[in-house]
Formats: C-alpha cells, structure tokens, sequence
C-alpha cells in the first residue's frame, strides 16, 4: 500500500502547474518527511523559528516538492503558497529558500551543502547546552559529493550524537558507481546506522522511535531504501521523469493510480 | 612589530571571554598560539581538520544558532576552495561568519603557486553583503576585528605575514577610511598591506628627484574610501595602485571607479597578472611582479612622463 497518497497527488499538481519539479525525487522522500513532521520534530508552525525547536535540513533541494507538501500540510505554508508555486508572485521555487519559506531551515540546492550546515547547527546548539535536535535529509547521488564525508567524518570525531542524517537511498549513485553500500560507508565513518524501507510505516516509526540522542554521542544515520518516483507505475525508477512535467494525459494516469 | 597572526591570538583572548557567542574553528593552523584561547573560553575553539568547505558550512550553521563564528586557514584554501560554501550558504543564506586568513598574495612564497592567493579579495568583494578588511599592523586588526566581527556580515580579514612596520595612532584606525599617510602633489600611491612600506621607500627616492607623491593607505576595501582617492587625484591628476592582488580585479578598478569625471588622469598599476611561477622568498618574488620601492618608483616616473 503506497502512503501518503494525497501528498504525492498534491506534489504532481503542483508539478504540473507550474512546469517546474523533480517528482521522482520528492516521491522517494515525501514518506520519510511526513513521518517526520508528524511523529519526531519538536516544532511549532505558529513559530517556526522558536529557539526550542528542532532543525530539519533537507540537504537534496531539489526534492523540496515534498517538504512544501509536508509543511503545507502541518500549517507552515498556506494554500495560496502552494497555488504560487514556481510563480513570481510566491516564495516557494525549484529549490527552497530559507530567506522566505517558513520551516525551512537551508537554502540548498547546490548538492553537498545542507548537510555540513547540518553537522555545524548541531555543534552550536551543543557549545550552548541546548537539547535542540538536528536532522538532515541526503540523497545517496549527493553521496558522491566530498563533503558529505568530510562532515561525516567530522560530527562522528565531535561526538555529535545530537544529529540525524536521513539518507534517501534510492539507486540513483548506483547507476553511476556501483559499489554503493551505504551502510557500510556510513558505519565506517563511525556513525550509529539504522537501514530501514523508507516507504513501509512501522519500519520507519521503529527507527526512529529507537534513536537515542544525546549531548556526546555517535551521530545516527537512517539509511533509507526507497524507490525513486514511488507510488506511480511508469514514474518509477530512474531516467526520463527525473526533470519531466505531466501532460494532460499522464496527469490522469497519475490521478488514477494514486486513487487506486 | 608583533606578527599579525599572533595578534589575531591575542584578540580572540581578549574578546572570547567578553562574547561568550564567539567560537573559532581553524583548518589545522595556528593551534598552539590558540591554545590561550581554548583555555580561556571552554568549548568555543575546535581544530576542525583540513577539510575547509565543511568549516564554512559549519560556521554557517553555528551562526544559525546565534553563534558569531571566526574561521581561520590559508587563504587559497578557505576562499577559493570553499567559495561556494561562503557565495551560498554565507551569501544567499544572509548568514554571517568572520574568515581569517593568512598566506594571502604570495607569502607564502617559498611553497610555490599551490600556496599563493590573489583573488580572495575580489571574491569576497563580490558578495553583496562582504566586508574586506586588511589589516597590515597588529593595531588594525585589533582595533577592526572589534569594531566589525559582530556585524551580521560576511566579513575577510587577510592578515599579511609582514606587517608594514608603521605604528598608526589608534584614533587613525576607522573602519572604512584610509588613511593619508604622506602627502604630495605630483602623484598619488594608493596602497594596501604589507606594501606601504615599498611606497614610502619609493616616494623619499622619488623627492631627492623634486617630485612629490602622495601615499594613501587602505585597511579596508570593502566597503572603500572612494572619496579619499577621489580628492587625492583631484589634486594630482595621477595615480598608481600598488596591490598584493589580482590585477583583473581590486584596488585598481575601486579607483578607477572612484575617479570616474574627473579629466586628464593617468593611472597605473602594480598588481599581480598571472601566476607567479618559480620559488624564493617574499621579497623576490615581490620584485618579480614590480612590488618593490624601484619598482613604484619606475611607474611613477612613467606616468609623470
């Protein structure tokens, strides 16, 4: 059974509109955000900067179609947000905008940088004793990046164990360099890994119902096996759709589909 | 004159225990003068490693958190390597942090062009909300770390491994004015860093010849004292810009610009074009490109034609 259906019809729609998107990107992830969202991150949409809150950093921008359902859906963003989707006249675009995107807590985009931001925001709230949380959110092609280890290397030698990297592991690093386990990789790095199916519920509710956080410790890593475009038959997988808007036909299989 | 790297030490001593928001992260230099430092402000100094674009983007995050982060490395390292992490996550994310370098132009001279940085000046200058300060005495640095490093901006000191040599007097010292430091009226010498010191030789050679040069001393480029050289060469109708920079982009334009309308200037420049091949110490390979008391002179001699 495919979760969050509504969330993905809404992705497509918005997609669709505005003929701007990455819909197998934001598919892979949107079931580990709302998890998140709804079941982990202490935060508040009245306030979405409050000083208690926990930071979610979605290092893979271009999945944000996904974290604007999300947000949209726990009242961070208003429906006219949406509607200006990828317009002038709104604040959300292709990648998010910390400047202007309530909840949104790193402009990425350019693959490679949430996620050091990430090891550095929990590092500040560390040095000043606060019990605020850190979780970002990586993609396994943004894997490839060099920083992405750097900072691995680094939080696991700071003992961040108040961070969380959520690693979206659906197969696209692979189609360029095969030898991709994650896990392996991560562990190695010396942090504690959990390798869930990122589209099964109790899978993903145990994992991170079982982390454990605290001031010095390993950092965690949920490395998550998804499908990319997962939920529509013929999105699924890796190649054309990775960029693509819906036409009027394929717009109605989607709906069908996700109906179903 | 104390180097100016240990005067960076000694202010963050003496303003870590005043601002418990400032946190210095280094990429693996300048560790034990920092050891006072780490000392005195538990849990606010890490050696981070060489890993410099991670140290921006860790600096951005712990400013999102309301830290003031100084970071702090070899100039070709934290602002070339690690530039988009300062245009984007500094730059578009509004956040702020401190960069101080040091190895800046060619001072590092004798370990060859992998150590030498001529465009770190230019790049930061190109960041809306960049400040670039370079300090070339020990009193400079002191007195203009303190007066900027909590602004809200992205702000680049260079520290030059050789101070000028001239004491100003501490009410001389302003964030954003130069400093006049010989006046004349044949020729104005707009100068930065370490390089004053070559210009000051040069205009005493230049007045046993009766011709009489102004030296104007920038500390800071950005944001830059355009009416200082504007009414300097207003006088002198000619200018030379001697700059431990890239010459595609630096003090020259800043003048150039600074002097647009004004009739009948010649200009010239001493800058650094290309890379600066081979090895020595930093004075041969400052008389290599012309940063060098003859070299001044020679220019100057040229544009009074």
């Amino acid at each position: 059974m495919t979760l969050n259906r509504d969330l993905r019809l809404q992705i497509a729609q918005m997609v669709k509109k505005s003929g701007e998107g990455h819909i197998p990107s934001s598919y892979s992830i949107v079931d580990l955000i709302e998890h998140l969202y709804s079941q982990v991150l202490r935060v508040d949409a009245k306030n979405p900067t409050g000083a208690e809150r926990d930071y979610f950093i979605l290092s893979k921008g271009h999945g944000c179609g996904a974290l604007y359902a999300v947000l949209h859906k726990f009242g961070f963003l208003s429906d006219q947000d949406i509607e200006d989707y990828s317009t002038s006249k709104g604040i959300l675009g292709g990648h998010p905008d910390m400047t202007t995107v309530p909840g949104v807590e790193a402009s990425t985009g350019s693959l490679g940088h949430g996620f050091p931001t990430a090891v550095g925001t929990a590092l500040g709230l560390r040095i000043q004793g606060r019990s605020n949380r850190t979780f970002a959110l990586l993609g396994d092609g943004e894997c490839h990046e060099g920083t992405v280890w750097e900072s691995a290397n680094v939080a696991a030698n700071l003992k961040l164990g108040n961070l969380c990297a959520v690693v979206d592991w659906n197969g696209s690093a692979a189609q360029l360099m095969p030898i991709d386990d994650l896990p392996q990789k991560w562990r190695a790095f010396g942090w504690e890994v959990h390798e869930i199916d990122g589209h099964c519920a109790e899978d993903i509710r145990i994992a991170f119902a079982k982390l454990s956080f605290e001031r010095d410790g390993q950092p965690k890593a949920v490395v998550a096996r998804t499908i990319k475009g997962k939920g529509v038959s013929f999105i699924e997988g890796h190649g054309r759709w990775h960029h693509r808007v819906p036409n009027e036909d394929e717009m109605s299989l989607i709906i069908k589909e996700l109906a179903a | 004159m104390k180097k100016l790297r240990q005067e960076f030490a000694d202010t963050m001593l003496e303003v870590g225990p005043q601002d418990p928001r400032l946190v210095v992260m280094v990429g693996d230099i300048s560790h034990g003068i920092l050891q006072p430092f780490a000392a005195a402000c538990p849990n606010r100094y890490y050696n981070i490693g060489i890993c410099e674009p991670t140290i921006v983007n860790m600096a951005a995050g712990l400013n999102k958190t309301g830290l003031i982060p100084v970071i702090h490395t070899i100039a070709p390292f934290i602002t070339e390597r690690a530039y988009e992490q300062i245009k984007l996550d500094l730059g578009y994310q509004m956040l702020s942090t401190n960069i101080v370098s040091v190895g800046g132009a060619f001072d590092y001279a004798q370990l060859g062009c992998s150590h030498h940085c001529y465009t770190d000046v230019s790049l930061i200058s190109h960041l809306k909300r960049g400040v670039v300060v370079l300090p070339g005495s020990p009193a400079e640095f002191n007195k203009l770390f303190k007066e900027v490093y909590a602004n809200g901006m992205i702000n680049y000191f260079r520290l030059p491994e050789h101070a000028h040599g001239i004491e100003f007097k501490p009410e001389d010292i302003r964030f954003g004015k130069g400093i006049c430091v010989r006046e004349g009226r044949d020729a104005t010498i707009a100068v930065i860093g370490t390089q004053l010191k070559s210009a000051l030789a040069a205009v005493n050679d230049l007045a046993k010849l009766g011709i009489s040069a102004e030296v104007l001393y920038f500390h800071t480029i950005k944001p830059f004292d355009a009416e200082l050289i504007r009414v300097s060469v207003m006088k002198t109708r000619r200018f030379l810009t001697v700059e431990e920079l890239s010459a595609h982009d630096g003090l020259f334009n800043l003048c150039l610009r600074a002097c647009l309308g004004i009739e009948h200037v010649n200009a010239g420049q001493i800058a650094i074009t290309d890379f600066v091949h081979g090895y020595g110490n930093y004075d041969e390979l400052c008389n290599r490109v012309g940063m060098c008391p003859d070299g001044i002179k020679r220019a100057i001699l040229d544009l009074i034609g």
